[in-house]
């Protein structure tokens, strides 16, 4: 113990990325002790398969609805609608391939049958207009929170409770299985690693390049610490909360996109059902602060987002039942609450300052 | 006269969010009426009340949650969990008048806990209820799996005795209009709850330390109210709102189970905000709420008496009237802000130069907003279509059914009458099966076709429908609006001297399951796709 070790130890602490880290290095020391081979990789058919890479696998939706949450959180709001457009997206990407319940009669009526590869619209399109759309809906909520001044969780509970109606009056509340197999591959792809993983991988990549080589990170900050300042210091806080409600949609679009090929069919009902939730906390276990915004970090909202995954992972694994996954859910909330609180930040640092206080006795 | 009533309504804005959810109620109810004959019986307005005791009784507490500034996420996790814990409960042998106690015992725990969390680890309302929440849910699939039936003499009392109206219903016959103990109930929490919050200490703090963004909370710790105290025992009155909520669902649906009221927060939130009282907190009456779960409750029974409409409407029409009441409050909110300049710029002098209400930036951000929903549904409607024109021919007209001529098949000697119409190219087949094997197709095309199978095929076909408990009430009839590419049945069946039929419509989940297999089945014999 010593001064140096004093000054490291607040580095540390002060860093933002200290909590996620520290929390998915105490899941992963569990599973080491508790779960055996949870850490075992396999290469079957060149794809690589192991608990660890489930990990990676199912938490890459949240991940992406993480970073577009993180945005919007940082400008010092919330979107909670982005589970409906996640419905929206996957409804309009399955009419899309099949439109056949919309009362359109193809032109072969068993085109179907004869070609499940076939798909009603070419398959770019497929993914580019859902994108459209849940970038529209997101646009709406940037809408009423920058320009209607709308507290931000009403604006958005707004579509979170429409947004579901509209994903079945889309499909006419019909699930629609999907056969064509390259849609399919966004959800159950594998180049060695699973293929979504390196979607999250582009949509983090992609907003690390916006916010953090552009100006745009540092306004999304400045309207979230304060926007009047920021108005007055020549910064647009509406086009600026208006971006990053609509990224926050184009996000949910492609996780939407990803949760309906890995079923392989549009359920308005349950697909992205909590995910706003699982989406905030992945932003708070990653540091940004709910409510009053201000300083994000894109990384650590992204690890919170595997720590989510990797605590269910770990327990499903350790024996915990499904059903139950909920409860433990809510301890890592209650556990991020105590962590974060003003009281429990104090003791963290503290323990470096009081070794700092003995040296200077001595 | 137009200045003088404009001068009246402003000066009495702050009922207007209230006013706009009464006035949206008659109007509704009185359109309802009209259209749906249904809708004039008396009893029509009390199913209003019948069928949502709890949710009324959950907007309660939740309405003093969010006119202190906080919003509860936990009301349906609590609600799951007390139908789960008091049917465990009960199951066990408990009395019930005990059960109940102890239900609205763990209700508040949940709210101390969370209001604690809230006070005093300065956590966001939304996070720490979300846990709430989650840990509720959680707990009732720890305590069971699968549902818990209640079979007790007490609840079947409480949920079916009918309280009879005195004048509406005639109380030698035991007919007329009605409603039942959990009515009662809702509404003694609700008359408490306005007492509570309009002439008591507490329930004044309650508004004085809502809205404002956290600023009015600060000045009233400043003025020495009990800011902390109150937030938690706001909290408290939420929980245990949400637990006699629970107790009255387990009495109304007789079970417990964690799948109970998924949801159910939103439906909450959104007869608050229709209510009329403001998510920022401070404004806003307990009675307006009362109107907003009404509402919320016509149009879910406005949509059962349409027929024609799904039940996700219901999520669109509450979305979209949400919308509409959060215009109204912000209307108020830019009014009261004009208000304030106005006094501030030394009354009638400055009202030159005053900003009006309707020329404010809310105001212009409406008609923008309500711009985009034009431009989207003109997008949706025409533009799309036209970008992606249709390359296939369009649906053909659907047949109808013949019912007539199928019941004159089943009462002659066809064992099987089984009429399938729709599809994609709109046929509209009737097919009559005999004991003998002999096949009659009519395609309505004025040429019946006879064809033949084995005898002892029809025989096996006509037991495996009636093994599969085609006569019991697993089979039951059910009817929804096609989809354009969907098939509809008829299917009669006669056997042992019984004759039964079942109607169904494809791509509906409603239907029971078995009749698929079966159909598949037919489609084999018959030979068609």
């Amino acid at each position: 113990m010593n001064v140096s070790f004093a000054r490291t130890w607040s580095k540390l602490t002060e860093s933002m990325l200290f909590l996620p880290i520290a929390a998915l290095l105490m899941i992963f020391a569990f599973d080491l002790i508790a779960i055996p081979g949870f850490f075992r990789l396999e290469l079957k058919d060149g794809h690589l398969f192991g608990s660890v890479i489930d990990v990676l696998r199912n938490g890459s939706p949240t991940v992406i609805l993480a970073m577009g949450m993180t945005l919007v959180i940082a400008t010092g709001g919330v979107d909670l609608s982005v589970g409906a457009v996640m419905a929206i997206a996957s409804s309009v990407a399955c009419i899309m391939i099949n439109p056949t319940i919309t009362g359109m009669a193809l032109t072969d009526p068993g085109l179907f049958l004869k070609d499940p590869q076939y798909s009603w619209a070419p398959l770019w399109m497929v993914i580019v207009v859902p994108l459209i759309i849940a970038s529209l809906c997101g646009m709406w909520n940037g809408m009423l929170v920058s320009y209607w001044r709308i507290q931000p969780m009403v604006a958005t509970l707004v579509l979170m409770i429409a947004g579901r109606g509209i994903a079945q009056l889309v499909t006419n509340a019909i699930k629609i299985i999907i056969f064509n197999d390259t849609y399919a591959y966004l959800g159950n792809g594998w180049i060695i690693l699973p293929f979504s993983l390196y979607i999250a991988a582009a949509v983090f990549l992609a907003a690390w390049l916006l916010t953090r080589r552009t100006a745009i990170g540092l306004f999304v900050e400045s309207v979230g610490i304060n926007f009047r300042s920021s108005y007055y210091s020549g910064i647009n806080e509406r086009r600026i909360k208006l971006f990053a409600y609509t990224f926050c949609g184009f996000c949910a679009g492609i996780a939407g996109l990803i949760a309906t090929s890995a079923i392989r069919t549009s359920d308005a009902n349950q697909i992205g059902l909590y995910t706003e939730l699982d989406a905030i906390l992945a932003v708070v276990i990653g540091g940004t602060l709910m409510g009053t915004g201000g300083r994000f970090s894109l990384l650590g909202s992204a690890i919170g987002g595997l720590v989510i995954q990797a605590t269910i992972t770990s327990m499903l694994s350790f024996g915990v039942p499904a059903s139950a996954i909920i409860a433990v859910k809510a301890v890592v909330v209650i556990v991020v609450i105590l962590l974060y609180s003003e009281q429990a930040q104090k003791f963290i640092r503290g323990v470096g300052s009081v070794t700092m206080r003995g040296e200077a006795a001595r | 006269m137009i200045r003088a009533l404009v001068a009246r309504v402003e000066q009495h804005r702050k009922f207007l969010p209230l006013s706009a959810t009464i006035a949206l109620f008659v109007v509704v109810y009185l359109a309802g009426a009209y259209s749906f004959k249904a809708m004039q019986d008396g009893q029509a307005f009390f199913n209003l009340f019948v069928t949502t005791p709890f949710l009324i009784i959950c907007v309660v507490g939740e309405t003093f949650v969010i006119v202190s500034g906080g919003i509860d996420l936990s009301v349906s996790g609590i609600l799951a969990l007390t139908t789960v814990v008091a049917a465990s409960l009960i199951n066990m042998g408990w009395n019930p008048w005990v059960v109940f106690p102890v239900m609205l015992l763990m209700g508040m725990v949940f709210g101390v806990v969370m209001g604690f969390f809230i006070t005093y680890l300065k956590v966001q309302p939304f996070i720490a209820t979300l846990a709430g929440m989650w840990l509720a849910r959680g707990l009732c699939y720890i305590i069971s799996d699968s549902e818990v039936r209640i079979h007790d003499s007490l609840y079947t009392t409480l949920n079916q005795t009918k309280i009879l109206i005195p004048g509406l219903a005639d109380p030698v016959t035991k007919k007329g209009d009605y409603i039942s103990y959990l009515v009662v109930v809702a509404m003694v929490v609700l008359f408490v709850g306005m007492f509570i919050a309009h002439l008591t200490k507490f329930g004044r703090t309650v508004y004085a330390i809502g809205g404002g963004n956290g600023a009015n909370e600060l000045s009233s710790r400043l003025m020495g109210l009990a800011v902390n105290r109150t937030k938690v025992l706001v909290y408290v009155i939420s929980g245990f709102c949400s637990a006699l909520a629970g107790i009255t669902y387990s009495i109304y649906v007789g079970s417990g189970h964690g799948t109970h009221a998924t949801g159910f927060e939103l439906t909450v939130i959104a007869a608050v905000v229709i209510g009329g009282i403001a998510l920022t907190g401070g404004e806003g009456y307990l009675f307006g709420a009362l109107f907003g779960a009404l509402i919320t409750a016509l149009i879910q029974s406005l949509i059962q008496f349409n027929g024609t409409l799904s039940s996700w409407w219901t999520y669109i029409f509450i979305g979209g009237l949400m919308l509409v009441f959060i215009g109204v409050q912000s209307v108020v909110a830019a009014w009261n802000s004009s208000a304030i300049g106005r006094a501030r710029s030394g009354g009638r002098a400055g009202r030159k130069k005053e900003v009006v209400w309707y020329r404010t930036k809310a105001a212009r951000g409406g008609a923008v907003a309500l711009a985009v929903v034009l431009v989207a549904v003109v997008s949706i409607n025409v533009v799309l279509p036209a970008m992606f024109p249709k390359t296939t021919t369009a649906v053909c007209k659907a047949q109808a059914m013949r019912p007539d001529q199928a019941k004159a098949l089943s009462q002659g000697d066809a064992v099987i009458v089984y009429e399938r119409n729709g599809g994609t190219t709109c046929v509209e087949e009737l097919y009559a099966i005999y004991a003998d094997g002999r096949i009659v197709s009519d395609h309505s095309d004025g040429n019946p076709k006879t064809t033949n199978v084995a005898a002892a095929q029809v025989t096996k076909i006509v037991t495996d429908i009636t093994n599969q408990g085609w006569f019991t009430t697993a089979f039951y009839t059910t009817h929804h609006t096609p989809c354009a590419a969907c098939y509809q049945y008829s299917l009669t069946v006669k056997a042992n001297g019984v004759t039964k039929t079942v109607d169904a419509v494809d791509g509906g989940t409603d239907a029971p399951a078995a009749y698929w297999p079966i159909t598949g089945q037919l489609a084999g014999l018959l030979g068609v796709q």
